[in-house]
């Protein structure tokens, strides 16, 4: 009663942060990945090619790319249009304009393990093959699990116009072409130079030195571990050495079928034929 | 601000629509389909096979199984678990048990026509083909829900082939009714005979649900309030936009939807499905 009590005056002043509850206009553009998905540097990028002007840091990324779990109803109401927001949401039909982006699911988990330990939600004993069961049944984060956020999205919009498909490990190999893609999708005449200058200043090595100083600025980051830096490797592959040989099979066997079809070669598993039998279908 | 004001007072009430923030409980069953998509009959079906002491009716409908889009949050809290749900709501993570019942959108666009006539949502003189339109693009003014394919895609993408998720499609039910039910009875663990069966059909007819209606419109939430002359159970059958939905409008949803139809096993009455899935293919072959 009380807790509703609170809700309801925070209701009435605007002072909640949305999250799912954004009222949503129609001309917003949406930055939509699962967690650890690179969805970060995708902000740093868009907001570097977008708004040059604003220099984007850790200290105003949170107002250049709004983060509806991060402002108050307020503030988001009384942004400049049209907006450009973040969000880790799984399927929502009033977002209209969307840039998913997509990482191999094996990566996806090492990252998380990692960033729940650095906002201890578990300690660094914490056994990585129990953190992946988990992870799996969708318990680690409040998205949904990965395999129903990507293939909400992917199967709802696969061929809708309002939709770009992004793939981690192809930003990662040719970063300028895929932001490119983003300039088209925003219909932003981009010039090669402008685009090289947007990478530049959203490189992996920049972002760490902002980390360093700006740690404490960041919604993300502040009253977290700072031993461990949110920027962390920053390149695909590593669960080929990191992750435990049954973590990596209980992960292709349950979204096996979604991995390939997004091009992520997967065991011979063909459990969880569901979550991809609609793709394959469309695709085939 | 008079609005908003209003929201919040419903809300510190609890007299706030539950919909999408309704309070999700592990041992919920959620019934799911888009609307018009014979989602009411299973709801009866549902009810009167949980429930053979009392045959159902609208006036108790909602307590049996309550609907989370027109019932208050304080409403589905007083419900004793397990609950059964209806909702036409695109995939949320959080329900854990769900039947998802899906109808060729052909038909559905038919019946939603009707509909919004009968809730004044459209005008009367409104024509077909630019109703089709609107369904298609996701511009009903009902739009909550996704399209019917963003609907029905969200949820088998997620959940299909998993425990805890049952898919029925209209027509199955209607070409079999006591299979499909058995099916239902199944999922829910509930031990029956065929002579219960029986009367669960026959409690659930479309001849008894309209006789229902016809006395009991005003006691229902769903049809209190509306236009009498359009009946809420439509003509409860498969296949009529063969007859009566126009050429230019069949092709429409299957240039959008084909490669859905096609998986759900609706036959296309045209070629554009097809090639729709080609381009697909070619849109993300790498």
């Amino acid at each position: 009663m009380i807790e509703r009590m609170i809700a309801g005056i925070k209701l009435a002043l605007g002072l909640h942060h949305p999250a799912r509850n954004l009222a949503v206009f129609p001309d917003d553009i949406f930055i939509v990945s699962y967690p650890k998905s690179g969805n970060t540097w995708t902000r740093f990028l868009m907001a570097n090619l977008v708004y040059p002007e604003k220099s984007p840091d850790f200290a105003n990324i949170n107002r250049v790319i709004p983060d509806p779990e991060a402002l108050s109803k307020r503030t988001l109401a009384r942004l400049a249009r049209p907006r450009i927001i973040k969000s880790h949401q799984y399927f929502d039909p009033r977002y209209r304009r969307v840039v998913y982006v997509v990482r191999d699911p094996r990566d996806v988990a090492l990252s998380q393990y990692h960033f729940h330990i650095k906002r201890t939600l578990i300690d660094d004993s914490y056994p990585i093959q129990r953190f992946v069961e988990r992870f799996v049944a969708g318990e680690t984060s409040p998205y949904a699990s990965w395999g129903e956020n990507v293939a909400g999205w992917v199967a709802t919009r696969y061929n809708a116009p309002g939709f770009l498909l992004l793939r981690y490990e192809d930003m990662m190999t040719n970063t300028q072409a895929e932001l490119a893609k983003v300039a088209a999708f925003l219909q932003l005449n981009a010039s090669p130079e402008r685009l090289a200058e947007a990478v530049e200043r959203s490189s992996a090595e920049r972002m760490r030195v902002m980390e360093k100083t700006q740690a404490r600025k960041w919604t993300s980051t502040r009253n977290t571990r700072q031993d461990i830096p949110f920027v962390r490797t920053a390149k695909p592959g590593n669960w080929k050495t990191e992750l435990p040989q049954a973590a990596i099979e209980r992960i292709e066997t349950a979204w096996g079928p979604l991995m390939r079809w997004l091009g992520y070669p997967a065991g011979p598993s063909n459990n969880g034929e569901g979550i991809a039998s609609v793709l394959e279908t469309v695709s085939k | 601000m008079i609005y908003g004001i209003r929201q919040i007072l419903k809300y510190l009430a609890g007299t706030d629509i539950a919909g999408r923030s309704l309070a999700v409980r592990p041992d919920d069953t959620f019934l799911v389909s888009y609307p018009r998509s014979g989602n009411t009959w299973t709801r009866f079906l549902i009810a009167n096979l949980l429930h053979p002491g009392e045959p159902v009716t609208f006036a108790n409908i909602e307590y049996l199984v309550p609907d989370t889009e027109a019932q208050s949050s304080r409403h589905l809290k007083r419900i004793p678990g397990p609950r059964f749900i209806k909702s036409h709501e695109y995939f949320d993570h959080r329900y854990p048990r769900v039947i998802y019942i899906v109808r060729d959108p052909r038909d559905v666009v038919l019946s939603y026509y009707d509909f919004q006539r009968k809730y004044q949502q459209i005008a009367d003189c409104y024509p077909l083909e630019p109703y089709v339109s609107d369904f298609v693009n996701g511009r009903l003014s009902s739009a909550d829900w996704g399209t019917w394919a963003e609907n029905v895609a969200s949820w088998i993408a997620t959940r299909h082939n998993r425990k805890n998720f049952l898919l029925l499609r209209y027509e199955d039910m209607i070409a079999d009714t006591p299979g499909e039910l058995l099916r239902i009875a199944d999922f829910l663990e509930h031990k029956t005979s065929p002579r219960e069966l029986d009367q669960v059909i026959e409690r659930s007819s479309a001849e008894r649900m309209r006789e229902l209606e016809e006395r009991q419109s005003d006691l229902w939430v769903s049809t209190k309030n509306k236009r009498k002359d359009i009946p809420f159970i439509g003509t409860a059958s498969a296949g009529d936009w063969r007859s009566k939905l126009p050429a230019a409008s069949v092709l429409e949803i299957e240039t959008a939807w084909g490669p859905l139809l096609r998986f759900l096993n609706y036959e296309l009455a045209t070629n554009e499905g097809l090639r729709a899935a080609r381009e697909v293919r070619e849109l993300y072959s790498r």
